[in-house]
């Protein structure tokens, strides 16, 4: 399932990631590691492309450095919790039955600002689509729109980790 | 060594043709400042205070609004508060009049993941300074501290 959900082109640059790196542990040269750099420039470009993240995701990038050496993952996997309990929450509260549709709308609102804080721009336009649909208490609606989040969630990450998994890797290069 | 993130031309503009936008490193203050952070969801609340540091502030953050009110009245003092309007228990707005009632005139940013059509006028009629929304950008941010800074001194 993970694999479905890398497109066609970003499944290329993991391939040739993965080239790369196979290489580069075999001690090649400076042009592995530069490709290495590359690449990852590339997923995070296509990442942006494709609207999953607004590209100042970038300033998150900035703040991490020899202080705050992990501040990406740190927040990053911060984020994977808090969505995980937020999308529990919002499932539970659409299976009862009647709907509490304030609860509802708290629960998104929450899960709102967190997308929008780590700049994931097609999980955060969702949700305002969502919300909409539960300011008119549409049920279906607020349904429908509930799995294109969480589709939009799953794909986001995938390719979120694969992004930060290249960065590690070049990281690692640069040190070799 | 921290991982160093790809750096070229796809930072270049963040898409604005050519413009870049401001970032949260184009300031350089003069004086220690400091901020508070009053967020309920610990992810959003670690990116404001990361963005914060960033810019020279110290920070520190609480998760609901009685925990700031409690910082205040207990004498804590800070340059700026970020405050979400969205807490749990007490929310941003009731949160922000009860710290003007302590008599702390600081500035005090709201920050809301939806906005309405009334929120920024209950913000500023509740006693708030400035209403965006979230994630608070660098374009909101970086003039308050300038002011807060005294940067603006000789205008």
């Amino acid at each position: 399932m993970a694999r479905r959900m890398l497109d066609a082109s970003n499944q290329g640059l993991l391939l040739q990631f993965w080239l790369a790196t196979s290489s580069l542990s075999k001690g090649k040269t400076r042009m592995d590691r530069n490709r290495l750099q590359h690449q990852a420039a590339s997923m995070r470009r296509s990442l942006f492309d494709q609207g999953y993240l607004d590209e100042p995701f970038i300033q998150l990038e900035e703040l991490q450095d020899d202080a705050s050496p992990n501040f990406v993952q740190e927040i990053v996997t911060l984020f994977y919790t808090d969505s995980a309990r937020l999308i529990q929450n919002i499932e539970h509260a659409l299976n009862s039955r009647p709907i509490d549709f304030d609860k509802l709308d708290d629960y998104m609102h929450q899960f709102k600002g967190s997308s929008s804080s780590i700049r994931a721009k097609k999980v955060t336009n969702e949700c305002t689509v969502f919300r909409e649909y539960c300011s008119a208490e549409n049920a279906e609606g607020c349904m429908r729109s509930f799995q294109q989040v969480k589709q939009d969630y799953a794909i986001l990450r995938r390719k979120l980790e694969v992004y930060l998994q290249m960065v590690r890797q070049a990281a690692v290069s640069q040190k070799a | 060594m921290a991982p160093a993130f790809p750096s070229g031309d796809d930072r270049a503009d963040f898409g604005t043709g050519g413009h870049r936008q401001f970032s949260f490193h184009d300031i350089v203050l003069r004086n220690r400042l400091t901020a508070l952070v009053v967020d309920g969801v610990d992810f959003c609340r670690l990116v404001e205070q990361g963005f914060l540091r960033s810019c020279g502030l110290e920070t520190q953050g609480v998760n609901n609004g009685d925990a700031a009110v409690e910082l205040i009245a207990s004498g804590a003092k800070f340059d700026l508060i970020i405050i979400d309007m969205f807490l749990p228990v007490m929310d941003g707005l009731e949160t922000t009049r009860r710290i003007r009632a302590l008599g702390e005139r600081c500035k005090i940013v709201g920050v809301s993941a939806y906005i309405g059509e009334n929120d920024r006028e209950a913000f500023l009629a509740a006693g708030g300074d400035v209403f965006s929304e979230k994630p608070v950008s660098p374009e909101v941010l970086i003039p308050i501290l300038r002011e807060l800074d005294g940067q603006y001194s000789n205008i």
